[in-house]
């Protein structure tokens, strides 16, 4: 519980550190947002009247100038204040270019995001830990050189580079897969908890569920290919410690089936580090989705953000900034509440 | 005449250094030399392409060749040899590809991330667990003092401020340094609190009382934790925030916030690379300073850049070698990610990232030719320094080695 109060505490110094550079970053970057909203030919007045609409010509923290003057309401009404006010009331603003609020828009496209990052850390952990199993359990065989290998190539891929393979192969050679999207435009389907997979087998559309499934392979082997790898070679390092111990050698000892030493006595304890893994990767995909999705024509947050960052479309920008940012220490979070949850020595330190 | 002495025939043992134990266990490992020679040969064939094969990027164009396959042997349709085809400018495929190691393969970033990051671990880590000399003490406070006292110095418009508040720490950390351990806080609050509020006075009434109370705080937050471990706190934090965004997102943002170019970029991943090796170093030194031979340094006297330079330095060396042969390949994958997506070098450069994403639009007219090779480029120099980074973190850790 003390450690569960000290971690929370250590979050906030990092979420204020996250609204000041995403705030600060996106102010910093050369061009008016007010010209990118009017376009290059707007007059010098509209301009003016736009920055003051979007609260522009107020300082960025504080307002000195008022407080000379004993006005403290003044000094404290500067854009960043305003903007972490805002963001207390959950308002983030609306798009400069399609004028949607953000946090519409949000809500339409985690959802696609969410199921891509769900989908490549189902597809990593189903294989990525059986294999790292199997090349421990038959260490320097084939098996194992065979899968490590692998597993190498697989850290060292360019995932931007395996996308584009992958539309080479299945969908311009093969013909077998759609070369991006989330589903087929001709296709209408009742939207439930924005996960199409889902959605879809919840309202027994099999025609759609088969589309969106369809839709989702390519993009899911290209974001789940580094976890996968950095997975099995995790759980193969770990359960390689973990068959050094005594315990096994008891276990063994004792003449119980290898297939019960393997998984009840061994699998258990070398499970803790690849638990980090798992979640550091799984932050990690929202990054990977930046990539994945731009190449797929993914429609969720990282081809979003990274449309608003090239077009300055500083509201998203910042919403989409913001939301990953904070997913990403969530994760994190989570991922040290379920280490001390697992492993009871870290948390009497 | 003398009797010659017999001196038995002794075997002479080899002598016998780390380093040397390690460069026999990584050429002992197959896959380590597998990276070496991949290593080698990729930075050889950049080397010699960019000194000896002269390639002008700004005058190679012809739109006759445009988007040819893969040739072996001239044809009366292509006249010339392209071993890798030709791009949508009818640019040979092959050349670019061995000139763009030169850009590809350029990764200060990693430089970058080490020089700063590891620094910075050294300091938060080393002063983590090993107290603040006086001299340094006061260095420290008046450094917090500064930045701490240029905020309301800023807020009042006063340069002269700052200045008070830099004296502020130096002097109450040295008189702090002299007085009882309970009445420390004494000294600094008052002397918070007093030059915090006379200077604003002269600008307004409601200034002063800002500016004290701004003053006390600091005092403080200056007496209570103040020392290695508030500093090592305050690093480690900021490495989080850092840390808190996906590190491709972050690096967008400064490219950005830069304008994109090759160098741009480069400062962009390194930036965004530095956590890492401030994490590492900073593990790695708070383990090396409970070993013997630093308390013996520190019981014969030696000071503090000493302690930190010869011993505790070298030590944390094959770590950091492991971590920045892997950031280098991890700093090769994200350069090109930020090529392919434009923001990397300014084309017509040759990038592999950038010569992706030059031709990515035209797989689905069947140019497999022209993403397939820089990617094979990018996927294989990656590869080379992932194993040669796994081989090193063998042979330099044989405890690892099973």
């Amino acid at each position: 519980m003390r450690y569960l109060i000290r971690r929370l505490l250590s979050l906030i110094p990092t979420i204020l550190g996250v609204t000041i550079v995403v705030f600060l970053l996106l102010r910093l970057i050369p061009g008016d947002p007010a010209v990118a909203m009017l376009g290059e030919h707007a007059s010098q007045e509209n301009v003016q009247r736009i920055r003051e609409q979007l609260g522009l010509t107020r300082p960025l923290f504080l307002d000195r100038e008022a407080l000379k003057g004993g006005d403290f309401r003044g000094f404290v009404d500067s854009q960043y204040l305003r903007f972490l006010g805002r963001l207390v009331r959950g308002d983030l603003g609306a798009s400069i270019h399609r004028r949607i609020p953000i946090a519409t828009e949000l809500a339409q496209r985690f959802p696609a995001t969410v199921e891509l990052a769900l989908a490549a850390m189902a597809v990593a952990v189903a294989l990525g830990i059986p294999i790292g199993i199997i090349s421990a359990a038959r260490r320097n065989t084939w098996v194992d050189s065979v899968s490590m290998v692998g597993a190498l190539i697989g850290v060292s891929m360019p995932i931007f580079w395996l996308g584009l393979m992958e539309i080479m192969l299945f969908a311009v050679i093969l013909h077998w897969l759609p070369i991006g999207g989330r589903l087929d435009h001709a296709i209408e389907i009742r939207r439930i908890t924005g996960l199409l997979l889902i959605d879809t087998l919840l309202t027994g559309q099999w025609a759609a569920f088969w589309d969106a499934f369809k839709h989702l392979v390519m993009p899911v082997l290209a974001l789940a290919t580094i976890p996968l790898a950095i997975i099995a070679r995790m759980t193969r390092a770990s359960m390689l410690e973990v068959l050094q111990e005594d315990y096994i050698r008891t276990a063994r000892a004792k003449g119980l089936h290898q297939r019960l030493v393997l998984f009840r006595h061994a699998l258990k304890n070398a499970l803790l580090p690849v638990v980090t893994v798992v979640g550091l990767q799984t932050g990690n995909l929202l990054a990977g989705a930046i990539l994945t999705e731009t190449i797929f024509a993914w429609p969720g947050i990282g081809k979003w953000v990274y449309d608003a960052i090239v077009g300055r479309d500083y509201p998203v920008v910042q919403g989409g900034t913001l939301l990953i940012a904070l997913v990403f220490v969530l994760v994190n979070l989570l991922v040290d509440l379920s280490y001390a949850a697992l492993d009871p020595r870290i948390r009497y330190e | 005449m003398s009797e010659r002495p017999i001196v038995p025939e002794m075997p002479l043992r080899r002598r016998r250094t780390l380093w040397g134990d390690a460069w026999r266990r990584l050429i002992a490992s197959p896959t380590a030399r597998l990276g070496m020679a991949i290593v080698v040969l990729f930075a050889l064939g950049t080397i010699l392409a960019h000194f000896l094969w002269l390639y002008d990027p700004k005058t190679d164009l012809d739109y006759s060749l445009k988007l040819k396959p893969p040739t072996l042997r001239p044809t009366p349709d292509v006249p010339s040899i392209h071993i890798f085809g030709t791009d949508k400018l009818g640019r040979d495929i092959f050349r670019r590809v061995v000139h763009g190691g030169w850009n590809s393969l350029r990764v200060i970033s990693v430089g970058i991330s080490l020089a700063v990051g590891g620094l910075l671990g050294l300091l938060a880590g080393f002063y983590e667990s090993v107290p603040l000399t006086v001299g340094e003490r006061i260095g420290l406070m008046a450094g917090i003092g500064l930045v701490l006292g240029s905020i309301p110095a800023w807020i009042a418009g006063q340069a002269v401020q700052a200045v008070l508040f830099a004296a502020l720490g130096a002097v109450s950390a040295s008189v702090a340094a002299s007085w009882p351990n309970g009445r420390r806080w004494l000294v600094l609050l008052g002397a918070g609190l007093l030059i915090g509020a006379i200077p604003s006075l002269f600008v307004s009434p409601y200034v002063a009382i800002v500016c004290g109370l701004l003053g006390l705080a600091i005092g403080a937050v200056l007496t209570f934790p103040l020392g290695g471990p508030l500093f090592s706190n305050i690093v480690m934090r900021l490495m989080d925030v850092i840390l808190a965004f996906p590190s491709i997102l972050l690096a967008i943002a400064i490219v950005a916030f830069l304008g994109p170019g090759l160098d741009r970029a480069m400062i962009a991943i390194g930036f965004v690379g530095i956590p890492t090796y401030a994490r590492l170093m900073r593990a790695t030194v708070l383990s090396l300073v409970q070993r013997d031979y630093v308390l013996a340094a520190q019981a014969v006297g030696s000071g503090h850049t000493r302690i930190l330079f010869r011993h505790i330095l070298p030590n944390t060396l094959s770590p950091i070698i492991v971590q920045s042969t892997l950031g280098l390949g991890s700093a090769i994958i994200w350069a090109g990610a930020l090529g392919f997506l434009g923001l990397g070098a300014i084309p017509p450069e040759p990038e592999w990232g950038a010569m992706l994403g030059d031709s990515y639009r035209f797989l689905t007219s069947g140019a497999w030719w022209a993403v397939t090779f820089p990617g094979i480029a990018i996927m294989l120099s990656v590869l080379g320094f992932n194993l040669l980074g796994d081989g090193l973190r063998d042979a330099l850790d044989p405890r690892l080695t099973r």
